[in-house]
């Protein structure tokens, strides 16, 4: 077996357990080869593999259980029965990133804003020599009020804002859905009501509402039809 | 903060808003209708029921004595209800719009009509409930004798509509999904609107003068009422959002409320459209849209000089709104 087989780059503590399992069985193969397979070796061998390969049941259990197993590299690829749980943490990680990255788009442009409204605001200063008295202090403050919202203003509705701020809202979004889906398994693991059991019940008994509001004029139209039918009939 | 400033902010942090004497008359869920006790004799044949938005409580219409557009209301001898939606939470997740005009709304009007027996009655939209206004007297023109719609979107597209340019961009499908969507991620939004003046500068206005007690007790009403922010029911937030920030639909066409078209050239009542002049929220503009939206041959559009909170809690729109209201009444 290749040297550094597993799933992530050389030396990553986090990869496929069997990919690990197998370079420690190819070590410990080349350790009885050359030890002369006499019967210590041979014992040696048989404890070792004991022990490596003990773990393989519990780690099936583990794809039926949602303990959430140790952060995956984002592009490991997601393998045995841990590899939903895997993906559902990766796509976590994958939409916090994201949510990230929008903020910072939106500091960016934030911070844009503010440098432009100090600008305004120094220029309006140096115009204005007068004492700071507490009323001078509180006019300089609205001064720089109204130079930060006209700057903002100017940045708000600008196209790159909108799109930022499009995308913060996109990735909180996508970020609360994952986790969501994280969790959900928890709650069906310990047999409590899960959010999507509450919206298909929910949506259940918003069904019979409608039906039951919609029985009385279907009853009323039904009613009108028949006294429809009867006057017909004394007509005839 | 001076020791007097943190005293008198300390000292009206329990202040209530809310005035006038109600009754609770109906409800249907989580919403209440109520109606308020006449304070000038007899109170007029034809009722006035008072359509809030879901953002925000109601509360704001009646929030202290000397600012209170329902107790002005009352002054005047109108008969005043009042709709309360409620605080949505997990289980209103799938209610529409569907929901709260044909089923909610329809269910108040319908309780008032039968009480006071008559056949229709006067409404007041206010923001939102002035959408809800509109698409209900279109679907019901018979059951509306007269609309008032104040600080109303209607043309969602104005140049000036930063809400509408954020909103149009928005993945809603993705924000909402299935669940409600946060009334405090809403309030940011809106604070991020003016960001400086409405997080920043009003506290500092505090720190001006001497603290006024009445001064102080207003501004705390108003900053409880901002941050009592109920989340919003997720489907008919999406539908809303879609349906007039996105599409536009008043303007373009196409709404449809319940299978059934609403279409505002069906309006043929008398209006009075009442718009705030300094409106950051709802821009004059795309509530004036509305006189060319309609039908009505009784159509009166009153631009006055205040923002979209002042038109119901300034100074000025005590001594504006009511009165305005009450003759345009009157005279129908």
């Amino acid at each position: 077996m290749a040297e550094g087989s597993s799933t992530g780059p050389p030396g990553t503590p986090t990869g496929f357990a069997p990919f690990i399992d197998a370079e420690r069985f190819a070590a410990a193969a080349r350790a009885f080869h050359q030890g002369g397979q006499d019967s210590q070796t041979a014992a040696a061998f048989g404890d070792f593999l004991r022990d490596q390969f003990g773990g393989v049941l519990d780690r099936m259990w583990e794809g039926s259980a949602p303990g959430r197993p140790a952060p995956p590299a984002p592009d490991a690829p997601a393998l045995g029965p841990t590899r939903e749980q895997q993906e559902r943490w990766q796509r976590v990680a994958a939409a916090w990133q994201r949510l990230q990255e929008a903020q910072r788009r939106l500091q960016r442009l934030w911070s844009d804003a503010l440098a432009e409204a100090a600008r305004a605001f120094v220029s309006r200063m140096s115009s204005a020599a007068a004492p700071l008295t507490p009323e001078a202090l509180h006019g300089l403050y609205d001064a720089w009020v109204d130079c930060a919202e006209e700057a903002y203003a100017r940045m708000a509705h600008g196209e790159a804002f909108g799109t930022a701020l499009a995308e913060t809202v996109k990735a909180a979004s996508d970020w609360r859905d994952e986790s969501a889906a994280s969790i959900e398994p928890w709650a069906k693991w310990l047999d409590w009501p899960t959010r999507n059991e509450i919206n298909s019940l929910s949506m259940r008994v918003r069904a019979l509402e409608q039906q039951t509001a919609a029985r009385p004029a279907a009853k009323k139209r039904t009613t009108a039809a028949k006294k429809r039918a009867a006057r017909v009939r004394r007509k005839r | 903060m001076s020791a007097a400033l943190y005293a008198a902010l300390s000292a009206a942090r329990h202040c209530a808003p809310g005035c006038s004497e109600k009754d609770e008359v109906w409800r249907s869920g989580k919403l209440r209708l109520y109606r308020y006790r006449s304070i000038s004799g007899l109170p007029s044949a034809v009722p006035l029921l008072i359509v809030y938005a879901l953002v925000n409580r109601p509360y704001m219409m009646d929030l202290e004595p000397e600012r209170s557009l329902i107790r002005g209301l009352l002054s005047r001898g109108l008969d005043v209800y009042l709709v309360d939606w409620g605080y949505p939470d997990g289980a209103d997740r799938f209610t529409s719009l569907e929901d709260y005009l044909e089923g909610q709304l329809a269910g108040c009007v319908e309780e008032i009509l039968k009480a006071r027996g008559v056949a229709a009655l006067n409404l007041l939209g206010v923001c939102q409930g002035g959408v809800f206004s509109l698409c209900f007297a279109a679907l019901h023109p018979e059951r509306v004798r007269n609309l008032i719609t104040m600080v109303t979107p209607v043309d969602f597209h104005t140049s000036a509509d930063l809400l509408s340019k954020w909103a149009r961009k928005i993945d809603v499908e993705a924000w909402v999904g299935q669940a409600n969507v946060s009334g405090d991620v809403l309030n940011q939004l809106f604070l991020a609107l003016m960001p400086f003046r409405l997080s920043h500068q009003k506290y500092v206005d505090l720190l001006r003068g001497e603290p006024d007690r009445a001064r102080i007790e207003n501004f705390m009403r108003v900053e409880r009422w901002i941050y009592d922010s109920p989340d919003q029911a997720g489907a008919a937030f999406r539908e809303f959002v879609v349906w007039f920030y996105q599409q536009n639909r008043f303007v373009r066409g196409g709404l449809e409320i319940g299978g059934r078209g609403v279409d505002l050239r069906n309006l043929e009542l008398p209006i009075l459209n009442l718009i705030g002049a300094r409106d950051h929220l709802v821009p004059p503009a795309s509530s004036a849209a509305l006189r060319g939206l309609v039908r009505s041959s009784d159509f009166t559009t009153l631009e006055l000089d205040l923002g979209h909170i002042g038109m119901y809690v300034s100074a000025r729109a005590q001594r504006q709104v009511p009165a305005a209201i009450g003759e345009w009444l009157a005279a129908r």
